[in-house]
Formats: structure tokens, sequence, C-alpha cells
């Protein structure tokens, strides 16, 4: 079972007069099949903390410990836009993540790429795709990998509303399917209550304001009345912290 | 009135006729492709005719013909004495001097100049080559051409050191970008999903930087081709340049068109066969986001 330890996280970007904190002290666990959804206006830290979570970055001060059953745990990123090789084919693209080359892994490949209507796309250049099928296969290239934490940094904010719908629909089948854990940046509140069973708030300054569970059936509906009560509820919040203006 | 879906009448387009968009997208290509080869060739047809035919009598009321055939042989003559110098051998040679001589000085200024592009992503280099690489870009390759055949006369050195002159700042100039471009969001993606560096390097920095490094190769030889030639025309005692030169001191003019045509027909071997045929081959995704 994976498992996030964030202890006193801290990250600056430069010096003196320059200096901008975009964490600050942040306190965070998150275990087993979960589906957490990292909101907050434009600035607050959100994709910086998945940059550290993944290595991208490094933190000024504080510690992150990543396991899934004592062990370091390995994760997938999917990005806002979908980073593809656009020299390598789809399926290239997906190889180019994994350890080996076997035909075991090739047949992994192709069933996450099945997984995400793809799979007749494997010998095409990632130019040759729409942008919400481009955006599939760093799903499918992310989920390739089996990791044990799976973490989201606005995957669908470029994609058009049905697009953004018919793929959320996907994830959500796929994180209930391979039972992964997995870690959501979002700037759309209706997005991360539709997806998620918890949603950490931050702040501008990089703080972590709020931890709301939702404790709602799946697959969820906008349109239910409980979904929107909760994202009134999360709306709520922004509007208590002072996060809606910004 | 009410119909029924029994009423509808169904058209069907017979299997046979029925055509999917990437065949008619393909036909539409492949039309483009015949339509621009035609007028290409056309355009090739029309020189070769009005030169043959300024040649003839038939403007002899015009006090005589207004080009000389001793001056400027006609087409047809300078086709027959190609294949008798093809036959004698020295074609080849000759060739084989000039090729050789390419190969050695473009390929060392390939390497200086990739060299020199990957040095000069520190500042420190950049301020020492900045100036070298601004005069190689604007300085005539004639200019380097005559100082190496005063220094070097005959010796094989001259040709070679010329080429790395006018060229090596094109591969420089065209590396230093591939360098600056490199898209960090793949490296990023590739850390993140703890891609190994050496992986990292060969399927995204090396991809990245190829079409970089093959634009530079491409110009680069195109001068370096000249450049040899010129060299060998001046200071060589073999190759094309210097059979042109024979030719010329010798006033045989349909000898000396006979290496020109020679030379041209050659160049434009290598840069629509050999070249768009790489470039087909290695840059196929180009293609693909160029169409998208």
């Amino acid at each position: 079972m994976a498992e996030i330890k964030i202890k006193n996280l801290h990250k600056e970007f430069g010096t003196g007069e320059d200096k901008v904190v975009a964490l600050e002290d942040v306190n965070l666990e998150i275990t087993g099949h979960s589906f957490v959804s990292i909101v907050g206006p434009s600035g607050c830290g959100k994709s910086t903390l998945l940059n550290i979570l993944t290595g991208i970055e490094t933190p000024t001060n504080g510690t992150v410990e990543i396991t899934s059953d004592g062990h370091v745990a390995a994760p997938g990123y999917v990005f806002q836009a979908a980073r593809l090789l656009p020299w390598r084919t789809v399926t290239d693209n997906l190889l180019f993540v994994q350890e080996d080359r076997s035909d075991e892994t090739k047949k992994r490949c192709q069933r996450y790429l099945e997984m995400v209507q793809l799979g007749d796309k494997g010998d095409k250049f990632p130019g040759e795709l729409s942008g919400g099928m481009q955006q599939r296969v760093g799903i499918a290239r992310a989920f390739s990998i089996e990791p044990d934490v799976l973490f989201m940094d606005e995957p669908f904010s470029h994609l058009d509303a049905i697009t953004a719908r018919a793929l959320r629909r996907e994830l959500h089948h796929m994180w209930d399917e391979t039972k992964k854990m997995v870690v959501f940046v979002t700037h759309d509140v209706g997005e991360a209550v539709e997806l998620s069973n918890r949603i950490l708030v931050f702040a501008k300054g990089g703080s972590l304001e709020d931890d709301i569970q939702i404790d709602l059936p799946f697959p969820r509906d906008p349109a239910d009345d409980e979904v929107a009560v909760a994202k009134a509820h999360v709306l709520r919040k922004f509007e208590e912290l002072d996060l809606l203006a910004s | 009135m009410t119909t029924t879906d029994a009423d509808a009448t169904t058209v069907e387009t017979p299997a046979n006729l029925r055509v999917t968009e990437e065949e008619l997208a393909r036909r539409a290509r492949r039309t483009e492709l015949t339509s621009r080869w035609f007028w290409r060739i056309l355009s090739y047809i029309a020189v070769l005719t009005i030169w043959e035919f300024a040649l003839l009598d038939i403007f002899s009321f015009l006090r005589g013909s207004p080009l000389d055939p001793k001056l400027l042989p006609g087409p047809s003559e300078v086709v027959s004495t190609f294949f008798e110098i093809w036959g004698e051998g020295t074609m080849p040679a000759a060739f084989q001097a000039t090729l050789t001589r390419i190969a050695v000085g473009f390929g060392l200024s390939f390497l200086i100049g990739a060299m020199i592009g990957i040095l000069m992503q520190s500042k420190w280099f950049e301020g020492f080559f900045k100036d070298a690489v601004l005069i190689s870009l604007s300085a005539p390759g004639l200019i380097w051409v005559l100082i190496t055949a005063i220094i070097f006369g005959n010796r094989p050195l001259g040709p070679t050191i010329a080429i790395i002159l006018t060229t090596f700042a094109l591969v420089t100039v065209n590396v230093s970008e591939g360098i600056k471009a490199l898209p960090k969001d793949l490296i990023d993606m590739a850390k993140s999903f703890q891609v190994n560096v050496f992986k990292r390097n060969r399927q995204i920095v090396i991809p990245h930087l190829a079409p970089y490094l093959f634009t530079g190769l491409r110009f680069g030889f195109s001068i370096a081709w000249k450049v040899t030639v010129l060299t060998e025309v001046f200071s060589s005692s073999e190759g094309i340049g210097f059979e042109m030169r024979i030719s010329a001191v010798l006033f045989d003019m349909s000898e000396f068109l006979t290496w020109i045509l020679a030379f041209f027909f050659f160049a434009l071997f290598l840069e629509k066969v050999v070249l768009e045929a790489i470039e087909r081959r290695y840059f196929r995704w180009r293609q693909a986001v160029t169409a998208s």
C-alpha cells in the first residue's frame, strides 16, 4: 500500500528581494487507494508540490517520503501538456519510460493503450493525434509503468469540456480498476469534487489551508444534487479563505 | 404527409467507388507532386531548347547567330563531350578527388563546428568564439580560398583549411541554437519517470539536435562543395575545379560547360536524392507535425 508523508515542507525560489515562497510548512499524509485533489488559486504552489514529490525539484527544507509496502514507491506522472516525444511513435513513447522492451512489457503497454481507446494508434506519431488523444497517451504512459502513486498536474485543463469529461470518466475507471493512489492537481473545484475522495485546499503563499473529505459514491455526476452541494461546500471554504478573488 | 423508415430509400455507393479520406489525401498529394515535377522538368526543357535554338543558323539575317558556337557550344555538343570525357575515365577520377577533399574538410569542419557550438553554451567561450563565428559567416569563401592557395599552394591542407574556415560557423550556429532550445519539459518528464541519463540523451537530446545538425550539414555541405571546387581552380592538380581550369586555359568551352553541368547535376542529385531521402527517412515525424 502506497504512503506519502510530507513533513515541514518549505520551498523558496530566488534570493533577497526576488525571493518567492512557493510552499510554506506543509505537513501531510496520504495513504492507500485514495484520489486526492490539490486545489487552489494560481501561484499557490500546487505544481511545485508535485514537482517535489516526483523529484523534479528539491525542497528548501522539510522531508518527503513516498513508500509502498516499506519500499521506495514508483511514481507515474501525467502533465498539463502530454509531453510526448514527437519523434517517437505512440507505442515507443510508452516503451521509453519502461525498464525493458520485452514482449511482456510491450503487451502491457498495448493493454493500457486499449484502456484509453487508442489500441489501434500505436504506430502513429503524436503529431498525427488530436490534443485529447495525446493526453490519453500521456495517461496510458503513466499507468503503463504500473506506478504505486500517480501524480497528475492539471491534465485536462488544455482540453475542451466534452473531451475532458470523457477522459475524467476513463481516468476514474482506471483508478478504480488498478487501485492506485492518485494525487491530482487542478484549479477546477468541480473536477476535484467529481473525482476525489479528499480535497486539499492551498492558499497563495503555499500554505495548506484545508483538508476536505468527500464521502460520496462513485461514479459522480456533476448534475447530481449531492455533488453540487459538495462543490458549493468547497467553494464556500474558498470564500472563507478569501481565495476566490485570486 | 408522414413517412416511415420503410418509405425511405437508401442510396448506397458501390464498394468499388467508396474512397476513404486517406486515399483522397494521398491522391491530392500525388497530383501536387506530379504537377510540381512537371513544371520543374519543363523549366529545364525550356532553357535547353532556347540555348540550342539560339545557336542555329536561322538567325543569319541578324548578321549571323547572336551566339558563336565556339564561344558557347549547344547542349547537344556538351552532352556528347560529357560522354566522351566519361568514357576516358577522367570524370569519375575528378569527382573522387573533389569528394575526398570535401569529406575530409567538411568532416573535420563538422566536428570542430559542433564542438565550438557546445562550448559556446558557456558565456566565456561564447565571448571567445563569437566574432570568429561572425567573421566566418559573413566573409566570402573566396577570401579563404585565395589565402590558403597563397599559403599552402598545391598541398592538400589548403582546401581542407578553406573548407573549415567557411563552413564551421554554420554548424556552430545550428548546434548552439539546438542546445539552447533543448526541450526541458521532455527532460523533466523523463526524470520524473526515472529514465537514466544515457537513455535521456539517446532518445531526447540527440533526436532533438538531429534536425539542427542536419540543417548545418545541408548548408555547410553546399558551401563546402563550392569552396572545394574554387580551391581546385586556384591551386590543385586534380579534381573538378582543376579540370575546369584546364578547359578554360585551353579555351575548350564545350569541355568547360561539361564540367559545370556535371558539377551542377551532381549537386542536384545530392540535394534531391540523397539529402531528401535522409530527411524523409529520419524526420518523418516532422511531416506528421506539419500535416496536423
